[in-house]
């Protein structure tokens, strides 16, 4: 009896100090996106009151017409649209290219093969700020400047996932692939129909990486786009600050558009995403 | 079926590999070679006659440029606000988010929300919020006493300061993943016999788990303190450089000299020397790591 008491007794301050830590996430957790919240409000706010009472995160008076704005804007959609089409084109090309090599490195035997992947993984460390200069003169002689693939094919060839992606295929137990060949299927065969499906994780990971890093890429197509309907987003946004310097309400909405796109697909995949970063970055 | 393999191996490898080649390890070469020469206006992008070899002569120029040699400091000191804050929160953040709780989907997201956030955003709401003059950040501290609260990012002091912790506040969702791997990781048996020993949780963090996690620790450092330099997005969207110089860092001058004044040479020799002190401070860590991290 006594010990069943005593039990309950302990039962409940766990449960306590259960609510009380989810207490004090949740402050955390809205204390981080705080500067969203009043970003959100101000959006559906009236410029000249913007700011005036953040407090009241409800408006007084909703109002769309900043949404209704930018949906008229010249260029905003244009600039979404590019960026759509650029980070589409990134994941799909990038995933094939990518999830092969990684393929050769984890399954493939070939002289040099471990040499050539350590070269990989140490050439890793050089910054792409030190290429910076490089890279703009050798894009300007192959005529890639001002075209959106200059934000497509470079950023194809990263390290990053090769090593992630090898690290999961090589976790795949070889028996699978060495009863196919003797099947008679060949190794595209395996890879296709064996591997491709058993990683939907390991690549879900990347192509949601690949999304975000795209989708917010500032530098390149800062230093490689001039013209403004070839822009993106990120830069777009830019210039549409310094249009509307003076309607906050309406920068907020176009910020808040600018988000959709990655807050929507990180809701829905996070647990792909933590996965990833805990398995990579203790490991990178 | 060796020579069905050999030819697996070119389908598979050969895509990456001449990409890899075109697009990484060319920029890479051309790097060292175009700091080597005299490539310092847009004329001389095209002309290719006028182009000579300038030994180290950019290098020595960096090297006497005072103002180039100020925005080294700055990098340096914005890597000494950045790399410590943001490491010790994430391990705090990691601690907590290890212990049971409920939503813990939901308060993940939202710790999440800023590192998904384009930096452009970032930096409007965050100006926005910290302008001196009617933001709300001010306003409130006026109303709660402060008479006269800091000046943010329009601060000769205050600047660099503010844009480490914005960095901190948008990065540290990802070191907190990494660092809530690692604490799941140490096995509980460690903390019961500390707990038995009457260990308290202070003493228990700081002789087990910090012990246990000090690889990770140390991974940690290393890269944030290399993704430290590479802070032109941040810098260039919220203060470009100023008030002044205050937040003038290195890459901020380095591509202002590349692609405002068209010195290609001379950017791409301060662009070299920045990856030197990268890697120069690279080594210094895993020199200094046997002293505390323990495998």
């Amino acid at each position: 009896m006594e010990g069943a008491e005593a039990m309950g007794a302990l039962l409940s301050k766990a449960r306590i100090s259960k609510l009380g830590m989810t207490v004090v996430m949740l402050s955390f957790g809205l204390a981080m996106v705080m500067p969203f919240v009043l970003m959100i409000s101000a959006s559906f706010k009236f410029s000249a009151e913007a700011f005036d009472d953040p407090l009241r995160l409800i408006p007084k008076r909703i109002n769309l017409g900043n949404y209704a704005e930018i949906f008229h804007h010249k260029y905003y959609f244009r600039w979404f649209l590019n960026s759509m089409l650029v980070a589409m084109g990134v994941i799909l090309l990038k995933t094939t290219v990518v999830s092969m090599v990684a393929y050769a490195f984890a399954k493939l035997h070939f002289k040099g093969r471990d040499t050539l992947f350590v070269v990989l993984m140490t050439a890793m460390m050089i910054t792409p700020d030190s290429t910076i200069v490089a890279r703009y003169m050798q894009y300007r002689y192959m005529g890639l400047i001002n075209s959106l693939w200059v934000l497509i094919i470079p950023s194809l060839f990263g390290v990053y996932f090769v090593f992630l992606l090898r690290q999961f295929f090589m976790g795949i137990p070889n028996e699978l692939s060495e009863a196919a060949i003797i099947d008679g299927a060949s190794h595209v065969g395996i890879f296709t129909r064996i591997i491709i499906p058993l990683s939907k994780p390991a690549l879900l990971t990347m192509v949601l990486f690949s999304f975000i890093w795209s989708w917010n890429d500032y530098i390149n197509p800062f230093v490689f786009i001039t013209p403004v309907t070839t822009q993106v987003l990120t830069v777009g946004l830019q210039s549409f600050q310094t249009e509307y310097a003076v309607d906050t309400s309406l920068q907020m909405a176009g910020v808040c558009i600018s988000l959709l796109p990655v807050l929507f697909i990180f809701v829905f995949v996070q647990d792909y995403f933590v996965e990833g970063i805990a398995s990579t970055g203790l490991k990178g | 079926m060796h020579r069905e393999e050999a030819k697996a191996v070119v389908i598979f490898v050969t895509p990456f590999l001449l990409g890899y080649l075109m697009f990484e390890a060319l920029p890479m070469v051309s790097a060292i070679l175009i700091s080597l020469t005299n490539i310092n206006s847009l004329s001389g992008l095209r002309d290719l006659h006028s182009l000579g070899f300038a030994g180290l002569s950019n290098y020595a120029k960096a090297l006497s440029d005072g103002p180039a040699m100020a925005s080294f400091g700055r990098s340096l000191l914005f890597t000494l606000y950045y790399v410590p804050a943001l490491n010790a929160f994430a391990i705090l953040l990691a601690l907590f988010i290890t212990r049971s709780f409920y939503f813990t989907k939901f308060v993940r997201t939202l710790i999440f929300t800023p590192y998904v956030t384009n930096i452009v955003a970032v930096a409007i709401l965050w100006g926005l919020l910290l302008n001196p003059y009617g933001g709300i950040v001010n306003e409130t501290l006026k109303l709660m006493g402060v008479s006269q609260p800091p000046m943010w990012l329009y601060g000769m002091r205050t600047a660099l300061p503010t844009l480490a912790g914005i960095s901190v506040w948008k990065d540290v969702a990802f070191q907190m993943i990494v660092y809530m791997a690692a604490i799941k990781n140490v096995p509980s048996e460690l903390y019961e016999s500390a707990e038995v020993d009457g260990a308290s949780k202070l003493r228990q963090f700081l002789s087990v788990t910090m012990p246990m996690i000090s690889p990770t620790v140390f991974a940690m450092v290393v890269t944030s303190t290399i993704s430290s330099f590479q802070n032109y997005a941040l810098v260039r969207t919220m203060t470009n450089g100023g008030p002044g110089d205050a937040s003038r860092v290195a890459v901020i001058n380095i591509y202002e000299q590349a692609f405002e004044f068209n010195r290609f040479s001379y950017a791409s020799a301060q662009a070299i020397m920045m990856l030197m002190v990268i890697m120069l401070i690279t080594v210094v860590q895993w020199r200094a790591q046997k002293r505390w991290v323990h495998y």
